[in-house]
């Protein structure tokens, strides 16, 4: 059994158990095991602290990333992803009119910042007059500068029809919002700088200034470009992260002109030739493009012009259930719905979120071969529901959300 | 080296401090509390490392019956055909996790899960529709009910599961005044000096029903306020409103819980009422708690606190998603403690309560909570707030 080199080296890895331990932090019995037995990682199940205002409750969450500090930055649907029993002091369309409960719940802030300490340090989100607040939010990054891009990844529906990422539609009717088709960026304390696409507005797979269903961004600070995983339009397209600009993009396998819409995965079929669900979008310190194609179990690599680089698949067997329901489409097809890079200079690992099997795949970068596992399903600290984020930060440590009624960050740190 | 040991001496310093800091945070609390004459109250914390992960890719369902036995031994039942398409995937063949847990399951004290049973029919038994309530009796008895729409009975197995009695039957109508059957049972209660059972009855009737344990022949029941029960009555009162009194039980009739000196504490859950009689049936008063609430209501479920003299009763609110403390000879509500969510010592719906032998406090979830949480016992302390947020381990 292969071991997690950078955490061999000990140093990292020793720092975070006895911080987590000389602060007192509850380590659970939820440990995750790499194959063959070695732990690979400890929840910290106590992480983060409990919202002070008691009424607030967290939503499906659909994304989750690590700044420049080592704050975690969370997006999540609000009061679209909560269930009436959740949202006792709104009151329900068609009901009594009345609130079931003056004292819980309603949801917290759509977008949520903590310390590596899971202290509450600032929240903010939703509309205002000059731009449109999604009803589901996808993924969430954090620029050099500290900005905060979100996207409107689009009320889920099945699989084959290239949705994916924003989770199940809440039981809101009258007040959804326009087609999801944009991208926000703001700064770190919620301030609107610019949208890119418009609300409402999609033309098609080669349009230069529209998105459909864009599910996550990545920036390349260097180059000031902002990656988009334009889900409904099954390409990657990329912007001037200052201007909004548009720059190039381009769709599966490097592809520069639009394929068809593949049909649903089958592990016996050969690999289709365009993306079905693309729900999450990383660069990687050396200029990678990873993007997940999460219904169709796999991982694609480009530099960042667009050329192809290579594909892995992850779990291939992997179907995964969807449930449809009166709170919308709970879309838990596929194994790869969400990617981070450990934190090690060289980035040697790859960190695969995979709602369907309730599990965190770690993978080597250079080969994208499978050296372990953690996590498993459940309601407890350490298992999984709706797996759909996972990020690092500089330390080590793992940070995990869950989409659907999982509605979780959760922490891990390295063990030995 | 020398770097690692000045850390661990930093940790620890800095966990010094935080120890000292929140000591002398509490002392200054309880001087403020005593200082004004706030009564104590029993404290907890969540204890998150419980319990430990099931086995087998094994997924727990929405958790709807709990009970602590004679040997701190906790027992569950919950819902495994509950479980969606994105949850049961193993049993559907789509992912390799998960897959349904039998619905009874026992837990040792540190958590490891022990028995597990449950699900089928059998020789003289029909399982419920949808399980609901479980107790266990003083003589290593388990007892469940069933809240399915035909759910009409209530059955009695041994500790590992082997069939001994069923009471009533499947596919019935309601009928409070029946003498043969119930109609969709919440929860069951033995009480061992009169070897009776006192069975909450339920979503379908609207009554407390009294049977021997050994024969399961219905000896006595009664409805709100000790009346008769009356279905048509019952049914005709209306949506709810906080201002009226109202003469029957709205239900579920969700708990029927006996203390030690023989009072029958009674969840009539959506009037957000707990009704108390003797055991014969005498209504002797009624308290009403979060009286605005709507929907499902703010009393699920009823225990006591372990002492002999029982002083604390705990009411588990599911709509609000509170633990309530109350004084139980003056049912005054002292303090509530706990908020809504997914994290360690938050519900989502909290459904039912328990205690074992230490006082340590056991939850378990309905709905999309579909947990058991172990809330540790902490003592006495002042109270400083009616409503103390999530029970955080100390120093967190």
């Amino acid at each position: 059994m292969k071991r997690l080199q950078y955490l061999g080296r000990g140093g990292l890895a020793l720092l975070c158990t006895v911080f987590a331990i000389g602060a007192g932090l509850a380590v659970s019995e939820h440990t995750a095991l790499a194959q063959g037995g070695e732990p690979l990682y400890r929840n910290v199940p106590l992480w983060p602290r409990p919202f002070a205002d008691d009424s607030w409750v967290i939503g499906s969450v659909t994304g989750v990333t690590v700044d420049s500090q080592n704050h975690v930055w969370v997006a999540h649907r609000g009061n679209f992803s909560l269930e009436n029993n959740e949202r006792g002091m709104i009151p329900t369309p068609g009901g009594t009119g009345q609130p079931s409960s003056s004292v819980c719940c309603m949801a917290a802030p759509y977008i949520l910042e903590y310390d590596v300490a899971g202290t509450l340090l600032s929240s903010w989100g939703g509309s205002s007059s000059t731009y449109v607040w999604p009803q589901a939010v996808g993924g969430i990054a954090v620029d050099r500068t500290g900005n905060v891009w979100i996207t409107a990844a689009g009320m889920e529906t099945p699989p084959a029809t290239g949705r994916g990422r924003g989770g199940a539609g809440g039981r809101e009717t009258a007040e959804s919002p326009p087609a999801a088709a944009h991208v926000l960026k703001f700064t770190r304390d919620g301030r609107h700088l610019m949208t890119i696409g418009t609300a409402g507005k999609s033309d098609g797979p080669d349009s230069r200034s529209t998105l459909d269903r864009p599910s996550a961004v990545a920036v390349d600070d260097d180059a000031r470009e902002v990656f988009v995983a334009d889900m409904g339009n099954r390409r990657v397209v990329v912007f001037d992260s200052n201007t909004g600009a548009y720059k190039r993009h381009w769709f599966a396998y490097g592809e520069r002109s639009a394929g068809a819409a593949p049909g649903p995965y089958s592990p016996t079929d050969k690999p289709a030739r365009s993306f079905r669900d693309l729900t999450c979008i990383e660069l990687t310190n050396d200029g990678q493009v990873f993007v997940c194609d999460k219904s169709s179990n796999r991982i694609q690599v480009f530099d960042t012009s667009g050329k192809f680089l290579r594909e892995a698949m992850v779990a291939p067997n992997t179907l995964g259930g969807i449930v449809a329901g009166g709170f919308g489409v709970l879309n838990a097809a596929g194994a790869v719905w969400d990617i981070a890079f450990s934190s090690d200079s060289e980035q040697q690992y790859v960190l695969v979120a995979d709602g369907a099997n309730k599990k965190v795949h770690v993978l080597s970068r250079s080969d994208l071969a499978e050296i372990g596992s953690f996590g498993a399903g459940g309601r407890y600290p350490g298992l999984f529901l709706g797996l759909g984020s996972v990020a690092t930060d500089s330390q080590g440590n793992v940070y995990t959300g869950e989409n659907h009624h999982g509605k979780r960050v959760q922490k891990f740190v390295p063990v030995r | 080296m020398t770097r690692r040991r000045n850390l661990l001496i930093g940790a620890t310093f800095v966990a010094t401090l935080v120890v000292l800091g929140t000591a002398q945070r509490l002392l200054e609390q309880t001087a403020a509390a005593q200082a004004i004459g706030a009564p104590l109250a029993p404290t907890f914390e969540v204890d998150p490392t419980f319990p430990k992960p099931l086995p087998n890719n094994w997924y727990q369902g929405q958790s709807i019956g709990l009970w602590v036995d004679s040997d701190d031994h906790v027992w569950i039942v919950h819902r495994p055909d509950v479980l969606d398409d994105t949850e049961g995937a193993l049993d559907r063949k789509t992912a390799e996790c998960c897959a349904s847990a039998p619905p009874i399951l026992e837990f040792a004290p540190d958590g490891t899960l022990l028995r597990h049973w449950g699900g089928s029919d059998g020789p003289g038994w029909e399982w419920p529709d949808s399980n609901h309530g479980l107790n266990v009796d003083s003589k290593n008895n388990i007892w469940i009910g069933g809240n399915g729409s035909a759910d009409g009975h209530i059955l009695k197995f041994t500790l590992d599961g082997q069939f001994v009695m069923q009471v009533g039957r499947k596919g019935v109508t309601p009928d409070s005044l029946s003498g043969d059957h119930f109609s969709r049972v919440a929860e069951t209660e033995f009480h061992e000096r009169t070897n009776e059972v006192f069975v909450a009855d339920g979503y379908g009737n609207k009554r407390v029903a009294v049977i021997d344990a050994d024969t399961g022949e219905m000896k006595r029941f009664w409805g709100a306020y000790g009346n008769p029960p009356d279905d048509a009555a019952a049914a005709a009162q209306g949506e709810y409103d906080p201002a009226t009194v109202y003469q029957h039980f709205r239900g579920p009739v969700h708990c029927a819980a006996v203390s030690y000196d023989e009072l029958v504490y009674v969840c009539d859950r959506m009037s957000n009422r707990i009704q108390i009689f003797n055991l014969d049936g005498t209504f002797v008063r009624e308290i009403y708690t979060q009286r605005d609430s709507r929907a499902d209501g703010s009393v699920w479920d009823i225990t006591f606190s372990r002492d002999p003299q029982q002083q604390y009763l705990y009411v588990a609110d599911g709509r609000n998603q509170k633990l309530r403390i109350f004084d139980r000879a003056s049912m005054t509500q002292l303090t509530t403690f706990g908020k809504g969510g997914h994290y360690p010592g938050e519900w989502y719906s909290l459904h039912n309560i328990a205690t074992d032998s230490k006082g340590n406090l056991y939850t378990v979830e309905t709905y999309q909570g579909r947990r058991l949480q172990r809330f540790l016992y902490k003592g006495l302390q002042p109270v400083t707030s009616m409503q103390q947020g999530v029970a955080w381990p100390t120093g967190q």
